[in-house]
Protein backbone atom coordinates (compact mmCIF):
# COMPACT_ATOMS: atom_id res chain seq x y z
CA UNK A 1 0.00 0.00 0.00
CA UNK A 2 2.75 2.42 1.31
CA UNK A 3 4.87 1.65 -2.20
CA UNK A 4 1.85 2.70 -4.50
CA UNK A 5 1.42 6.21 -2.60
CA UNK A 6 5.16 6.52 -2.37
CA UNK A 7 6.14 8.38 -5.78
CA UNK A 8 3.21 10.72 -5.16
CA UNK A 9 4.17 11.27 -1.82
CA UNK A 10 7.41 12.20 -3.06
CA UNK A 11 6.22 14.22 -5.79
CA UNK A 12 4.04 15.72 -3.11
CA UNK A 13 6.62 16.67 -0.73
CA UNK A 14 9.41 17.58 -3.35
CA UNK A 15 6.93 20.07 -5.52
CA UNK A 16 4.63 21.01 -2.38
CA UNK A 17 5.54 20.87 0.70
CA UNK A 18 8.92 21.59 0.50
CA UNK A 19 8.22 25.21 -1.52
CA UNK A 20 5.77 26.02 0.92
CA UNK A 21 8.07 25.70 4.18
CA UNK A 22 10.58 27.51 2.81
CA UNK A 23 8.56 30.44 1.86
CA UNK A 24 7.65 30.33 5.90
CA UNK A 25 11.53 30.00 6.19
CA UNK A 26 12.77 32.59 3.78
CA UNK A 27 10.14 35.31 5.29
CA UNK A 28 12.32 35.62 8.62
CA UNK A 29 15.55 36.57 6.22
CA UNK A 30 16.36 39.72 4.63
CA UNK A 31 18.01 38.24 1.06
CA UNK A 32 18.47 39.76 -2.51
CA UNK A 33 17.51 36.81 -4.25
CA UNK A 34 20.89 36.32 -5.75
CA UNK A 35 23.80 36.67 -3.34
CA UNK A 36 24.63 34.48 -0.74
CA UNK A 37 24.34 36.26 2.17
CA UNK A 38 21.37 36.42 4.16
CA UNK A 39 20.58 37.56 7.16
CA UNK A 40 18.13 36.21 9.82
CA UNK A 41 15.35 39.12 10.85
CA UNK A 42 13.08 36.99 13.00
CA UNK A 43 10.10 38.75 12.58
CA UNK A 44 11.21 42.23 10.94
CA UNK A 45 9.70 42.19 7.48
CA UNK A 46 6.24 41.24 9.24
CA UNK A 47 6.95 44.27 11.04
CA UNK A 48 7.80 46.06 8.05
CA UNK A 49 4.20 45.06 6.26
CA UNK A 50 2.65 46.97 9.49
CA UNK A 51 3.91 50.41 8.40
CA UNK A 52 3.86 50.26 4.55
CA UNK A 53 1.39 51.78 2.87
CA UNK A 54 1.46 50.41 -0.36
CA UNK A 55 0.98 46.96 0.88
CA UNK A 56 -2.28 47.88 2.47
CA UNK A 57 -3.34 48.88 -0.80
CA UNK A 58 -2.99 46.25 -2.55
CA UNK A 59 -4.84 44.48 0.45
CA UNK A 60 -7.40 46.65 0.10
CA UNK A 61 -7.79 45.86 -3.82
CA UNK A 62 -7.61 41.90 -3.41
CA UNK A 63 -10.41 41.84 -0.67
CA UNK A 64 -12.40 44.74 -3.08
CA UNK A 65 -12.01 42.07 -5.88
CA UNK A 66 -12.72 39.00 -4.18
CA UNK A 67 -16.11 40.12 -2.40
CA UNK A 68 -17.30 42.23 -5.85
CA UNK A 69 -15.86 39.76 -8.85
CA UNK A 70 -17.03 36.70 -6.37
CA UNK A 71 -20.76 38.05 -5.87
CA UNK A 72 -20.72 39.48 -10.07
CA UNK A 73 -19.70 36.24 -10.89
CA UNK A 74 -21.55 33.45 -9.23
CA UNK A 75 -25.03 35.59 -8.93
CA UNK A 76 -24.88 36.13 -13.16
CA UNK A 77 -23.28 32.60 -13.25
CA UNK A 78 -26.13 31.21 -11.55
CA UNK A 79 -28.54 33.40 -12.82
CA UNK A 80 -27.78 32.68 -16.82
CA UNK A 81 -27.46 28.80 -16.16
CA UNK A 82 -30.99 28.68 -14.91
CA UNK A 83 -32.34 31.07 -17.63
CA UNK A 84 -30.34 28.36 -20.09
CA UNK A 85 -31.48 25.58 -18.23
CA UNK A 86 -35.30 26.18 -17.75
CA UNK A 87 -35.98 28.59 -21.03
CA UNK A 88 -36.29 26.52 -23.80
CA UNK A 89 -34.35 29.38 -25.66
CA UNK A 90 -33.54 28.63 -29.91
CA UNK A 91 -29.89 29.97 -29.13
CA UNK A 92 -28.89 28.49 -26.25
CA UNK A 93 -26.08 26.35 -27.46
CA UNK A 94 -25.08 29.27 -29.26
CA UNK A 95 -24.92 31.13 -26.20
CA UNK A 96 -23.13 28.76 -24.13
CA UNK A 97 -20.27 28.66 -26.93
CA UNK A 98 -20.34 32.41 -26.91
CA UNK A 99 -19.67 32.46 -23.07
CA UNK A 100 -17.45 29.61 -22.81
CA UNK A 101 -14.74 31.28 -25.31
CA UNK A 102 -13.05 33.49 -22.72
CA UNK A 103 -12.24 30.07 -20.81
CA UNK A 104 -10.37 28.54 -23.24
CA UNK A 105 -8.43 32.10 -24.35
CA UNK A 106 -4.73 32.66 -22.19
CA UNK A 107 -5.59 35.54 -19.72
CA UNK A 108 -2.93 37.00 -21.43
CA UNK A 109 -4.35 36.78 -24.74
CA UNK A 110 -7.87 38.03 -22.35
CA UNK A 111 -5.70 40.98 -21.39
CA UNK A 112 -4.57 42.28 -24.67
CA UNK A 113 -8.23 41.60 -25.97
CA UNK A 114 -9.48 44.15 -22.79
CA UNK A 115 -6.59 46.71 -22.96
CA UNK A 116 -7.71 47.23 -26.86
CA UNK A 117 -11.15 47.70 -25.64
CA UNK A 118 -10.22 50.07 -23.14
CA UNK A 119 -7.91 52.43 -25.47
CA UNK A 120 -8.38 56.04 -24.37
CA UNK A 121 -9.12 56.36 -28.11
CA UNK A 122 -9.64 54.03 -30.13
CA UNK A 123 -10.88 51.55 -27.69
CA UNK A 124 -14.15 49.54 -28.50
CA UNK A 125 -15.74 51.15 -25.17
CA UNK A 126 -14.99 54.89 -26.19
CA UNK A 127 -15.69 54.48 -29.40
CA UNK A 128 -20.02 53.03 -28.32
CA UNK A 129 -19.86 55.89 -25.95
CA UNK A 130 -19.45 58.24 -28.50
CA UNK A 131 -21.36 56.32 -30.90
CA UNK A 132 -24.53 57.05 -28.38
CA UNK A 133 -23.79 60.20 -27.75
CA UNK A 134 -22.46 59.43 -23.94
CA UNK A 135 -19.24 61.47 -24.41
CA UNK A 136 -19.45 62.41 -20.83
CA UNK A 137 -19.36 58.87 -19.71
CA UNK A 138 -15.71 58.10 -21.60
CA UNK A 139 -12.74 57.49 -19.17
CA UNK A 140 -9.25 56.92 -19.45
CA UNK A 141 -9.97 53.36 -18.42
CA UNK A 142 -6.86 51.92 -17.47
CA UNK A 143 -5.22 55.25 -16.20
CA UNK A 144 -8.38 56.33 -13.61
CA UNK A 145 -6.83 55.03 -10.11
CA UNK A 146 -10.84 55.35 -9.46
CA UNK A 147 -11.83 52.93 -12.05
CA UNK A 148 -8.79 50.99 -13.48
CA UNK A 149 -9.26 48.23 -10.59
CA UNK A 150 -12.86 47.71 -11.74
CA UNK A 151 -11.72 47.49 -15.51
CA UNK A 152 -9.51 44.65 -14.42
CA UNK A 153 -12.29 43.26 -12.15
CA UNK A 154 -14.93 43.42 -15.78
CA UNK A 155 -12.09 41.75 -17.66
CA UNK A 156 -11.82 38.77 -14.29
CA UNK A 157 -15.86 38.59 -14.80
CA UNK A 158 -15.66 38.02 -18.40
CA UNK A 159 -13.00 35.17 -18.30
CA UNK A 160 -14.32 33.13 -15.80
CA UNK A 161 -18.52 33.55 -16.23
CA UNK A 162 -18.75 31.11 -19.36
CA UNK A 163 -17.10 28.29 -16.99
CA UNK A 164 -18.99 28.35 -13.55
CA UNK A 165 -22.09 29.10 -15.85
CA UNK A 166 -22.03 25.79 -18.07
CA UNK A 167 -20.87 24.00 -14.45
CA UNK A 168 -24.43 24.84 -13.12
CA UNK A 169 -26.14 24.27 -16.15
CA UNK A 170 -24.54 20.50 -15.65
CA UNK A 171 -25.69 20.35 -12.18
CA UNK A 172 -29.08 21.79 -13.17
CA UNK A 173 -29.47 19.34 -16.33
CA UNK A 174 -29.57 16.52 -14.16
CA UNK A 175 -32.04 17.26 -11.64
CA UNK A 176 -35.57 15.40 -12.71
CA UNK A 177 -38.33 16.97 -14.72
CA UNK A 178 -40.57 15.84 -12.37
CA UNK A 179 -39.65 18.25 -9.71
CA UNK A 180 -40.57 21.26 -11.73
CA UNK A 181 -43.87 19.52 -12.55
CA UNK A 182 -44.78 18.70 -9.43
CA UNK A 183 -44.01 21.87 -7.71
CA UNK A 184 -45.99 23.58 -10.50
CA UNK A 185 -48.77 22.02 -10.45
CA UNK A 186 -48.64 23.30 -6.16
CA UNK A 187 -48.37 26.65 -8.02
CA UNK A 188 -44.60 27.64 -7.62
CA UNK A 189 -43.61 30.51 -9.34
CA UNK A 190 -39.69 30.41 -11.29
CA UNK A 191 -38.40 31.82 -8.17
CA UNK A 192 -39.56 29.59 -5.68
CA UNK A 193 -38.67 26.55 -7.45
CA UNK A 194 -34.96 28.30 -7.96
CA UNK A 195 -34.53 28.67 -4.55
CA UNK A 196 -36.57 25.80 -3.15
CA UNK A 197 -35.50 22.59 -5.86
CA UNK A 198 -32.61 23.99 -7.77
CA UNK A 199 -30.18 25.52 -5.50
CA UNK A 200 -30.32 22.75 -2.82
CA UNK A 201 -29.77 20.22 -5.28
CA UNK A 202 -27.00 21.87 -6.82
CA UNK A 203 -25.12 23.14 -3.56
CA UNK A 204 -22.63 20.58 -3.09
CA UNK A 205 -21.73 21.88 -6.38
CA UNK A 206 -22.08 25.40 -5.72
CA UNK A 207 -20.17 24.90 -3.05
CA UNK A 208 -16.94 23.16 -4.07
CA UNK A 209 -16.93 25.62 -7.09
CA UNK A 210 -17.25 29.22 -4.30
CA UNK A 211 -14.43 27.82 -2.53
CA UNK A 212 -12.36 26.82 -5.34
CA UNK A 213 -13.28 30.52 -7.01
CA UNK A 214 -11.73 32.23 -4.24
CA UNK A 215 -8.10 30.84 -4.46
CA UNK A 216 -8.22 31.46 -8.10
CA UNK A 217 -10.06 34.87 -8.29
CA UNK A 218 -6.28 35.86 -5.99
CA UNK A 219 -3.98 34.20 -9.02
CA UNK A 220 -6.66 35.48 -11.83
CA UNK A 221 -6.17 39.17 -10.60
CA UNK A 222 -2.08 38.81 -10.25
CA UNK A 223 -2.00 37.88 -14.07
CA UNK A 224 -4.33 40.17 -15.14
CA UNK A 225 -2.92 43.05 -13.51
CA UNK A 226 0.33 42.15 -14.45
CA UNK A 227 -0.44 41.96 -18.08
CA UNK A 228 -2.48 45.15 -18.24
CA UNK A 229 -1.67 47.56 -15.56
CA UNK A 230 1.40 46.52 -13.56
CA UNK A 231 -0.17 47.68 -10.46
CA UNK A 232 -0.44 51.43 -11.94
CA UNK A 233 -1.23 54.11 -12.20
CA UNK A 234 0.49 54.86 -9.19
CA UNK A 235 -0.28 51.47 -7.92
CA UNK A 236 -3.81 51.60 -7.74
CA UNK A 237 -4.63 48.22 -9.22
CA UNK A 238 -1.95 46.74 -7.12
CA UNK A 239 -2.91 43.64 -5.65
CA UNK A 240 -0.93 40.98 -2.89
CA UNK A 241 0.40 38.73 -5.25
CA UNK A 242 1.73 41.27 -7.80
CA UNK A 243 2.75 43.18 -4.92
CA UNK A 244 4.56 40.11 -3.71
CA UNK A 245 6.17 39.75 -7.29
CA UNK A 246 7.37 43.15 -7.11
CA UNK A 247 9.42 43.07 -3.94
CA UNK A 248 10.93 39.62 -4.52
CA UNK A 249 11.51 39.88 -7.74
CA UNK A 250 12.23 43.71 -9.60
CA UNK A 251 13.34 44.97 -5.60
CA UNK A 252 15.29 42.40 -5.00
CA UNK A 253 13.52 42.34 -1.23
CA UNK A 254 13.37 38.23 -1.60
CA UNK A 255 12.65 37.74 2.13
CA UNK A 256 10.27 41.07 2.41
CA UNK A 257 8.27 39.38 -0.60
CA UNK A 258 8.02 36.13 1.01
CA UNK A 259 6.26 37.58 4.29
CA UNK A 260 3.67 38.92 1.61
CA UNK A 261 3.41 35.45 0.50
CA UNK A 262 2.98 34.21 3.85
CA UNK A 263 -0.04 36.65 4.46
CA UNK A 264 -1.50 35.64 1.29
CA UNK A 265 -1.13 31.59 2.03
CA UNK A 266 -2.96 32.92 5.64
CA UNK A 267 -5.15 34.82 3.91
CA UNK A 268 -6.63 32.19 1.71
CA UNK A 269 -6.77 29.64 2.96
CA UNK A 270 -8.89 31.65 5.89
CA UNK A 271 -10.97 32.85 3.43
CA UNK A 272 -11.38 29.44 2.00
CA UNK A 273 -11.83 27.54 4.92
CA UNK A 274 -14.29 30.05 6.45
CA UNK A 275 -16.58 29.43 3.28
CA UNK A 276 -16.24 25.61 3.52
CA UNK A 277 -17.43 25.95 7.15
CA UNK A 278 -20.27 28.43 6.05
CA UNK A 279 -21.74 26.12 3.31
CA UNK A 280 -21.28 22.71 4.83
CA UNK A 281 -24.21 20.74 4.64
CA UNK A 282 -25.96 17.72 4.17
CA UNK A 283 -25.85 16.04 0.74
CA UNK A 284 -29.44 15.91 -1.16
CA UNK A 285 -30.17 12.96 -2.93
CA UNK A 286 -32.37 12.67 -5.89
CA UNK B 1 -46.82 36.94 11.77
CA UNK B 2 -47.95 35.27 8.82
CA UNK B 3 -45.06 32.71 7.71
CA UNK B 4 -44.84 33.77 3.90
CA UNK B 5 -44.60 37.42 5.49
CA UNK B 6 -41.75 36.51 7.68
CA UNK B 7 -39.95 34.49 5.11
CA UNK B 8 -40.41 38.14 2.51
CA UNK B 9 -39.01 40.09 5.68
CA UNK B 10 -36.07 37.21 5.80
CA UNK B 11 -35.13 37.35 2.61
CA UNK B 12 -35.15 41.15 2.09
CA UNK B 13 -33.22 42.04 5.19
CA UNK B 14 -30.66 39.45 3.72
CA UNK B 15 -30.76 40.88 0.68
CA UNK B 16 -30.13 44.62 2.16
CA UNK B 17 -27.23 43.17 4.29
CA UNK B 18 -25.42 41.40 1.35
CA UNK B 19 -25.79 44.92 -0.40
CA UNK B 20 -24.36 47.18 2.03
CA UNK B 21 -21.35 44.52 3.13
CA UNK B 22 -20.59 45.19 -0.96
CA UNK B 23 -21.43 48.70 -0.90
CA UNK B 24 -19.14 48.76 2.08
CA UNK B 25 -15.98 46.91 0.50
CA UNK B 26 -16.69 49.46 -2.36
CA UNK B 27 -16.75 52.71 -0.26
CA UNK B 28 -13.82 52.01 2.27
CA UNK B 29 -11.03 50.77 -0.21
CA UNK B 30 -10.56 54.64 -1.42
CA UNK B 31 -9.21 55.41 1.97
CA UNK B 32 -5.98 53.84 2.53
CA UNK B 33 -5.27 52.67 6.09
CA UNK B 34 -5.51 49.38 8.47
CA UNK B 35 -8.77 50.63 9.90
CA UNK B 36 -10.25 50.59 6.84
CA UNK B 37 -8.65 47.65 5.57
CA UNK B 38 -10.32 45.94 9.06
CA UNK B 39 -13.99 47.41 7.77
CA UNK B 40 -13.96 45.69 4.85
CA UNK B 41 -12.39 42.52 6.28
CA UNK B 42 -15.34 42.68 8.66
CA UNK B 43 -17.68 43.23 5.78
CA UNK B 44 -16.25 40.06 4.11
CA UNK B 45 -17.33 38.54 7.40
CA UNK B 46 -20.36 39.73 7.34
CA UNK B 47 -21.28 37.96 3.78
CA UNK B 48 -20.19 34.53 5.14
CA UNK B 49 -21.89 35.05 8.10
CA UNK B 50 -25.09 36.03 6.01
CA UNK B 51 -24.52 32.76 3.92
CA UNK B 52 -24.20 30.40 7.26
CA UNK B 53 -27.21 31.66 8.27
CA UNK B 54 -28.92 31.27 5.22
CA UNK B 55 -27.33 27.27 4.79
CA UNK B 56 -28.12 26.77 8.92
CA UNK B 57 -31.24 25.45 8.23
CA UNK B 58 -30.78 22.81 5.84
CA UNK B 59 -27.54 21.55 8.22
Amino acid sequence: MLACLLPALVLFAVFMVYPTVNVFRMSLYTWSGFSPDMKFVGLDNFRHLIDDEQFVRAFQNTVTLLVVVTAVTMGMGLFLAAIMTRQKLRSRNFLRFVLYIPNVLSVVVIAAVFSAIYDQNNGLLNSMLRLVSLDSWQQVWLGDQKVVLYSVGIAMVWQSLGYYMVLYMSSMSSIPEELYEASGLDGASATRQFFSITMPLIWQNLRTSLTFFIMSAVNLSFVLVRAMTGGGPDSSSEVLLSYMYKQAYTNSSYGYGMAIGVVIFAFSFLVSLLMSRATKREPLQF
Amino acid sequence: MKDSTRTALLVGVRTLVAAACVALVVVERKTIGWGHLGIMLLALAGLMALLASYNRRYQ
